[in-house]
Parts: C-alpha cells; sequence; structure tokens
C-alpha cells in the first residue's frame, strides 16, 4: 500500500495551478501517515479557508473544511471530542498568520496533540494575490504594488515562542527531508507545527520574477540554509545573508501535552 | 516495473525534469490533445526503482513520485514477456 491509497481517485486532478507545490506537501503528508500506519478511519484532516486548505478534500479520511483561520480551533474541539482520533491540520500562510494568528499562538501555548502543516506560499493565492503576513520585504503583490515595506512573521519563531513541541521548516523542493519531518512531527506528542515553503507560479512567481515554476524552486533551494550551519556561522561570527532562511529541525522539546501520558 | 505518466492528470509544470538524479524526464515538444506539453521519457529503463522495487520490498528513490504536485507519476506492473531494453552506463 502506497500513499496513493490515501487520495480520493475520483476527485483527482485537482484543481491547484500547473506547478503549485501544495500537490507536493500533501504527497509527502500522506507518505509521512502511511508509515505511522494510522487507519482511515481513526484518522481526520482540518483545514481552513485558502488554496491549501482544499487539500482534504482530496483525501479519502474524514475530513473537516471549516472558517477562514479557525481550523486549530475546530481541529482542538474534534481531540476535545475523541482524544483517539488523530488530527492533522492543513493550513496556510493566510489561514494561520492572519485572521488565525490567535488560535495558532493558543493552540501552541495549550500544546494540544495535533499536527499543524502549514504551506507557506507568502501570498493570498486564491483570491489574487494580495500580501500576506509572511510576504518577505520587498517583493511584490497586488496590494503592495511598491514592494512590501512591512517585516514579514517568522512562524517557526512564533510556534517556538508559543511553546509547541516539534517545529521544523521545510521547502517543497526537500521532499525526503520533509516527509522524514512530518514523521517525528506525527510520532511526537504535543503541538507539531511543520512550516513549508512553496512555490506560487501564478500569485507570487508571476510579479516576483519567477516567470517559470523551476525558478521559484531553484530560488527555495538556493536560499535555504541548514541549521547545523546557520549556529556554526553564527558562532564564528559570520556574515549570513539576509535573503536566506533556516530549514531544518528547528526545536523538540517534552513540554506536558494535555491528555496524554508520558 | 515501469514509469508512466498519467496523461489525464499531467499538467506539464515540468518539476519532474528538476529532480530525478537520472535525468530521466525531457521537456517534451508536443502539445496533447488538451494543450499540456507532457514531459518525455528518456531511456525509462534507467529509473533505480523500477529495477529493484520487488528486490527490497519498498520504494527506493521515488522523488519524482513525490515531488509531482499533480500525482501524475506512477509505477505500473509490466506485461509478461514484454520486450526489455538493457541500458549500460560506464
Amino acid at each position: 500500500m502506497s500513499f496513493e491509497d490515501w487520495y480520493r481517485q475520483d476527485r483527482l486532478p485537482h484543481i491547484f495551478c500547473a506547478g503549485c507545490g501544495n500537490g507536493t506537501i500533501i504527497n509527502c503528508t500522506l507518505a509521512a501517515i502511511e508509515q505511522m500506519a494510522w487507519k482511515k478511519e481513526e484518522t481526520v484532516f482540518v483545514s481552513g479557508i485558502g488554496c491549501s486548505s482544499r487539500a482534504p478534500g482530496y483525501i479519502a479520511a474524514d475530513s473537516l473544511h471549516t472558517t477562514h483561520g479557525r481550523a486549530i480551533a475546530f481541529a482542538t474541539g474534534v481531540k476535545l471530542a475523541n482524544p483517539e482520533l488523530n488530527v492533522v491540520v492543513f493550513t496556510g500562510d493566510g489561514d494561520l498568520a492572519a485572521i488565525g494568528g490567535n488560535h495558532f499562538i493558543h493552540g501552541c501555548r495549550r500544546n494540544i496533540d495535533i499536527t499543524v502543516i502549514c504551506m507557506n506560499n507568502q501570498i493570498y493565492g486564491m483570491t489574487g494575490g494580495q500580501g500576506s503576513p509572511t510576504t518577505p520585504l520587498g517583493c511584490f503583490s497586488s496590494t503592495t504594488p511598491f514592494g512590501c515595506a512591512e517585516a514579514p512573521f517568522d512562524l517557526c519563531e512564533l510556534a517556538i515562542a508559543a511553546g509547541a513541541n516539534y517545529v521544523s521548516r521545510w521547502t517543497s523542493y526537500h521532499v525526503k527531508e520533509l516527509e522524514k519531518a512530518v514523521y517525528a512531527g506525527l510520532q511526537t506528542p504535543g503541538f507539531s507545527f511543520i512550516e513549508a515553503l512553496v512555490q506560487c507560479p501564478t500569485a507570487f512567481g508571476r510579479r516576483n520574477k519567477f516567470k517559470q515554476v523551476g525558478d521559484q524552486v531553484d530560488y527555495l533551494r538556493t536560499h535555504s540554509m541548514l541549521k547545523a550551519k546557520h549556529d556554526r556561522l553564527l558562532e564564528q561570527g559570520e556574515h549570513i545573508p539576509p535573503d536566506m532562511f533556516v530549514v531544518g529541525e528547528l526545536v523538540r522539546r517534552n513540554r506536558p501535552v494535555p491528555g496524554v501520558k508520558i | 516495473m515501469k514509469l508512466a505518466i498519467d496523461e489525464t492528470r499531467c499538467k506539464g509544470c515540468n518539476l519532474c525534469t528538476k529532480v530525478c538524479p537520472y535525468k530521466i524526464f525531457k521537456e517534451g515538444k508536443k502539445a496533447n490533445r488538451r494543450g499540456i506539453i507532457i514531459p518525455e521519457l528518456d531511456r525509462p529503463e534507467r529509473c533505480t526503482n523500477c529495477r529493484l522495487m520487488h528486490l527490497y520490498g519498498r520504494t527506493l528513490c521515488g522523488v519524482c513520485q513525490l515531488t509531482c504536485p499533480d500525482q501524475a507519476i506512477h509505477w505500473v506492473e509490466e506485461q509478461p514477456y514484454e520486450p526489455h531494453k538493457v541500458a549500460i552506463e560506464y
């Protein structure tokens, strides 16, 4: 049995644009869930509103497609009602960081036993490319036509500060590493947060000099820096280019989890 | 096993041409009936997974399948007595 069996074959092909990275992230998540050997009846997928949040509609398990930003609130309810269920939340950056920011930090604070996978495409893709809270400085979108002037959120730092048990960040290029990270996150009791940077050729790449799909994937590959290297450079006091982002397992700890015996 | 691209699902993003370590996927040239240029397979018998999947009982590389955003790449069982081409690379 492979992860292909988790898809609703009658719903495919999905409506994501050509080259959208969301499909890759769903593949990696389902491959990790396949490794966990979870049953379809015991797994629930929850999502909010957005491109990424259409993901549970293509998965042949119980799913909730909820209101904008409230995916983690609904997932908390699912977990409270039946703690035996395995709950996975798919969410996007606009869903998680903008309107659902409060639910996100309180989910981390309560340390509920759920896994949150954030597909961060750095823009509001579905509504026409408006700037989101994670749009990098100087990037163009339909609401920032002269370049974004506001500093972006670092979602992983936010999750670490708020108290999540497992936090890691990968991109849609690093598929095997992402699969391992999701697997580790699913195994960890407590709130696991995996941020996956994805390419968005239609809304983000078109305005930011990534005309081809491969261009933005190349950017993600060349501008990611492993956490070990980042720490080593910090220790040696060397210069770290400002456009690099850290990838890898950022935190893993054992804060007490409500409802789970350690 | 042999490598196959599902033409009804592929959207022609050419991400598979970037990730395959053997460069088996090549950018296609001709648009199909839906106007999508589907990648071509360049000597797919070189794929490690096709030869060794049954022997090891697991997926060995599988990066193209994981990367494909449209779930279009998969491996299919061959027909019995299908002629094989053997590629030897030095």
